[in-house]
């Protein structure tokens, strides 16, 4: 096996990864917060609208979305799309509040 | 005075096991970055009416192939038991029946062959934190695009495995042993997600497992739907070799086009494979029919390194494949795909048809809303 070819391609990750580190670290501090929902029914159709956002740029990447799901199981699937694209907790309320609201 | 006696295994272990830890710096470095902002968005109090039932899922499939005038019949079962316990523990059960049917003489007489069946992972995952899961268990190696998200029936949109898929997959493309995977910073404006196992030797039938170390990184940007990924993994028994994956998936957005590519390489070869599948959204001719068709175009090649083998090929080899799948409905595809492999070995041409079904039923009655 090549070792320093290898040595040299892991070197150029960790270093293209620390520059996207620096970089998304400074975006961090710049993405404004997210606005205050003026009512309870707005707040509602935000979830729902990123529950659908969420589904559309996680799962769609992979599979169709369902047209039906049992209701019975859709937190069961849920938790296990959860693991396996690596979602987070929030993402994972917000697919719930979309496919079963 | 005591000295510290490490194990020579271990010794062995620690320079790629360092390795790991300096490849998910940035990831960490990310996480830290972010945890304010994933902190304050994880707080989401409002309940669903979603129910937690056992799920009995995973998909059927029929498939007739002829490699270089070789057919053959491949129907498949692929059934996923899960079953939660609570919020937070989830076991998830893969097994995998499929048979091999082929004609007694290659291309002449009955079909005559048997059913494979295989444990493809059977984990107890702890949804932990926001951010992080515990995998237990045998589970499926994290490494590229293809082999951890793409390779069930039903979502397959080519059915033959790229030339490259025997990189970082040995000995199955099963660990057993422990995972910490998920996101590590969730902003509006990227997703930094990870997986970092280790697998023990494993050499049970069924069970199969290779000792290594890995780890995977992504970032995706949802505003663009553009996801950028690398994998790493080394081998910490025969001859420690290591397998390294970087991967591309890019959804963009108004256009029903899915491009997926990735690159792999390992000691004993490297290749790349690119991937574009397409869905005509608004044809100005029955938009509905074309809206599930889809049109699937792959281009690959593969170069030995040292001999090749090991899972791999054994000479250079190049492959173009079109496919063309129609979604009945979201449960059933229709598949077909054609592919010409050029080779040293001799070039042949490569033909599947069939379908799929994708199921998802509750193994029995649980909590209605």
């Amino acid at each position: 096996m090549n070792t320093q070819t290898g040595n040299k391609w892991l070197l150029a990750l960790v270093a293209a990864g620390a520059c996207l580190a620096a970089t998304l670290s400074v975006a961090a501090g710049q993405v404004p917060p997210a606005a205050d929902k003026p009512s309870q029914q707005k707040s509602a159709v935000s979830t729902a609208t990123e529950g659908e956002k969420v589904f559309m740029t996680n799962c769609a990447r992979c599979h169709t979305p369902p047209m039906t799901l049992n209701p019975r199981v859709t937190g069961t699937v849920v938790m296990h799309m959860r693991v396996r694209a690596r979602l987070s907790r929030k993402d994972e309320q917000l697919l719930l509040k979309y496919l079963a609201p | 005075m005591n000295t510290l006696v490490i194990p020579r295994r271990m010794r062995r272990a620690f320079p790629a096991l360092l390795r790991l830890l300096i490849g998910l710096c940035p990831t960490l470095l990310c996480g830290i970055a972010g945890t304010p902002q994933c902190h304050a968005q994880a707080d989401t109090p409002e309940e669903s009416s979603a129910g937690y039932a056992p799920v009995i899922s995973g998909a059927f499939a029929y498939i007739q192939n002829s490699n270089g005038g070789v057919q053959s019949l491949e129907p498949q079962i692929n059934p996923v038991l899960l079953v939660p316990m609570g919020r937070s523990l989830l076991l998830d059960a893969h097994v995998d029946f499929t048979g091999f049917f082929a004609r007694e003489n290659s291309t002449s007489g009955p079909y005559k062959g048997q059913v494979f069946k295989t444990i493809e992972d059977a984990q107890l995952d702890w949804l932990a934190d926001s951010h992080m899961i515990v995998v237990g268990g045998r589970y499926i190696l994290p490494f590229g695009v293809y082999h951890e998200r793409m390779t069930p029936v039903w979502i397959s949109d080519l059915q033959d495995s790229p030339l490259t898929s025997g990189i970082g997959t040995n000995p199955d493309g099963f660990g057993d042993g422990g995972m910490l995977r998920g996101v590590a910073a969730s902003l509006n404006s990227a997703n930094i997600q990870y997986s970092a196992y280790y697998s023990a030797h494993y050499s049970v039938n069924q069970l199969a497992a290779a000792r290594l170390v890995g780890g995977d990184t992504s970032i995706f940007i949802p505003s663009d739907r553009l996801e950028m990924g690398l994998s790493y993994q080394r081998s910490l028994e025969g001859y420690q070799l290591n397998n390294e994956a970087a991967y591309l998936s890019w959804q963009p957005h108004q256009v029903g086009l899915d491009f997926k590519a990735e690159y792999d390489r390992n000691h004993y070869g490297d290749g790349y494979w690119i991937q574009a599948a397409y869905s005509p959204q608004q044809f100005f001719f029955a938009p509905e029919f074309f809206r599930h068709l889809q049109l699937v175009g792959r281009g690959e090649q593969f170069f030995v390194r040292n001999g090749g083998g090991d899972g791999l090929p054994r000479v250079n080899e190049e492959r173009p494949e079109v496919g063309l799948n129609y979604l009945i409905h979201d449960d059933w595809k229709l598949i077909s795909s054609y592919g010409r492999l050029y080779s040293k070995n001799g070039d042949i041409n490569m033909w599947n048809f069939g379908f799929t079904y994708r199921f998802v039923w509750p193994l029995w009655p649980g909590r209605k809303s």
